[in-house]
């Protein structure tokens, strides 16, 4: 890719967003639209800049619990899909259930798992986001481990080689990437499922509860500030993810992924 | 000592349900050492599963094989054979030596013995600059070639292959049967191959085993007598040309209107 087309994908996208504020702001000033309708662009950034370390701290207590939940849906559902892989049968009890429960918002599940816990922990959304993640990265991992091809499977028993050793040698290297595809898709889903979780009572330090308390304050521009907040702390959990998978992939030297 | 004996084999996938397939009944053949036997016939006929039963990756129903005079489960726990296939199966993740030194690893040699023998097995298929790349950076007769001196790094004394330049451009496919014959007799090795192009099967084979289908069945061997080396001359040559048309009318069966094709079988065969 040349730097000129480097600096227009970068440029494109850069002035529509500044356009579309730009909109925005001329819109709320024009129309007089009232704060509690709509806040100006202009209003959210300064309440971003004024309420920045409270945002950082409830970002962190957010970003915290979609952190713990991520690593242990992660674990939880690694070690679950190589007992699957294993164990055809429980694929098929399994299975199903997965794709039932993704099929509907579980995060719900939060309020239930509040009621099992003191009204301050934080244990019931950190469980909520490790669930959602473990059927994710479940899900993928199996698939991983076990659609491996037939060619492979024949040329490694043509070796005499055990199954352990098939394992280790075709099916987890075969797996890799889809535990990354997993990591992709579950660590925005991870931020939500985090947020989400707050609005079902609790201790009101997140993202997710400090922007439904602005709101039911009449406080708009401060609640957009912490939906800036929330952005950007999405944004994070993804960049990381993308990046992790870039390392991990140039290790294995496999940066072409289009012939699979 | 054959180096491959297959003595009254028959092989019935689903026995006894509905979907039963006959898919080899009664099959015999012997393979002798430094030997090039194709296996032809039309889909169905059950060449790639006499193959995987030489190669222990199929039982048979009933009969018997034997490798290298030792049971084919034994041998293929020696690791007897090496095994090549129409898709070249490299592992992606590997890079080019690594996927050559695999078979190695799982004798558990050590790894400059390893290494060393990948270089010297790179060097056989002409490809001796490759060794760090990754697959998907390689042609698909490149990487058929990879397939070619993974299956053959730990010297095995037989190669299996099955239809393994079926998915190859026909320029590359001339190239590589030329490869193939030249690797084989620098390194003495007997080989098994299934194909479905007549020419490959003659231009390659000291003998052209013909199969048919439903059920599948050995119905005739042609010797093919082209010499001990064979060049692109042997392309154009009369016994070529003869070797083909031979093995042509044992396919036909009794379709050929030809006078003494198909008398083998008689009225059996629809």
């Amino acid at each position: 890719m040349t730097s000129v087309n480097r600096i227009r994908n970068f440029a494109i996208p850069f002035l529509f967003g500044v356009g579309f504020l730009a909109c925005w702001e001329g819109a709320v000033k024009f129309f007089h639209l009232k704060p509690y309708f709509l806040a100006a662009p202009s209003k959210i950034l300064g309440q971003f800049f004024n309420n920045a370390s409270r945002i950082w701290d409830a970002a962190s207590v957010s970003g915290m619990n979609a952190l713990v939940g991520l690593v242990a849906g992660t674990v939880f559902g690694v070690i679950m899909s190589f007992i699957l892989s294993r164990f055809r049968f429980l694929n098929s009890l399994i299975t199903p259930l997965a794709i039932a429960l993704n099929a509907v918002p579980i995060f719900v599940l939060v309020a239930v798992l509040n009621n099992m816990y003191s009204i301050t922990s934080e244990i019931p959304r950190r469980i909520m986001v490790s669930l959602v993640v473990y059927f994710i990265v479940l899900v993928n991992v199996a698939k991983g481990l076990t659609q491996v091809k037939t060619t492979h499977l024949e040329i490694m028993r043509s070796y005499a080689a055990s199954d352990v050793e098939i394992l280790r040698k075709v099916r987890v290297p075969n797996a890799v990437p889809y535990l990354f595809t997993a990591l992709k898709i579950s660590a925005p889903a991870a931020v939500i499922t985090s947020f989400v979780s707050e609005y079902f009572g609790g201790s009101q330090n997140g993202l997710g509860s400090r922007i439904t308390s602005n709101i039911a304050n009449s406080k708009n521009a401060a609640a957009w500030a912490y939906v800036l907040g929330a952005c950007l702390l999405g944004l994070a959990f993804y960049i990381v993810s993308v990046v992790l998978e870039n390392v991990a992939s140039r290790g294995a030297g496999a940066t072409n992924t289009t012939n699979k | 000592m054959s180096a491959v004996h297959v003595a009254g084999v028959s092989k019935i996938f689903n026995q006894g349900t509905p979907k039963q397939v006959d898919a080899l009944v009664d099959v015999n053949l012997t393979v002798e050492p430094g030997e090039f036997v194709s296996l032809i016939g039309p889909s169905g006929c059950g060449k790639s599963t006499l193959l995987r039963l030489i190669a222990n990756l199929l039982e048979p129903t009933t009969g018997e094989v034997t490798v290298n005079s030792k049971t084919a489960a034994q041998s293929r726990l020696d690791q007897d054979y090496g095994m090549a296939f129409q898709q070249a199966g490299l592992f992606d993740w590997r890079s080019v030596a690594k996927n050559i030194e695999l078979p190695l690893e799982l004798k558990g040699w050590d790894k400059e013995k390893r290494a060393a023998r990948a270089q010297e097995m790179l060097e056989l298929v002409k490809l001796p600059e490759f060794a760090d790349l990754m697959p998907w950076q390689l042609s698909g007769g490149m990487q058929q070639r990879i397939a070619i001196a993974r299956a053959l790094a730990a010297h095995p004394p037989l190669l299996l292959m099955d239809e393994p330049f079926g998915a190859l451009d026909e320029m590359t496919r001339e190239y590589m049967q030329g490869e193939l014959l030249r690797i084989c007799a620098e390194t003495k090795t007997t080989v098994v191959f299934v194909t479905h192009s007549i020419p490959e099967a003659v231009y390659l084979s000291n003998r052209v085993v013909v199969m048919s289908p439903r059920p599948g069945r050995i119905t005739d061997v042609i010797n093919v007598n082209l010499g001990e080396t064979r060049s692109e001359d042997t392309r154009a040559a009369e016994n070529f040309f003869s070797g083909i048309t031979s093995v042509r009318e044992a396919l036909r069966g009794t379709h050929a209107d030809h006078a003494n094709a198909g008398a083998i079988r008689g009225v059996e065969d629809r």
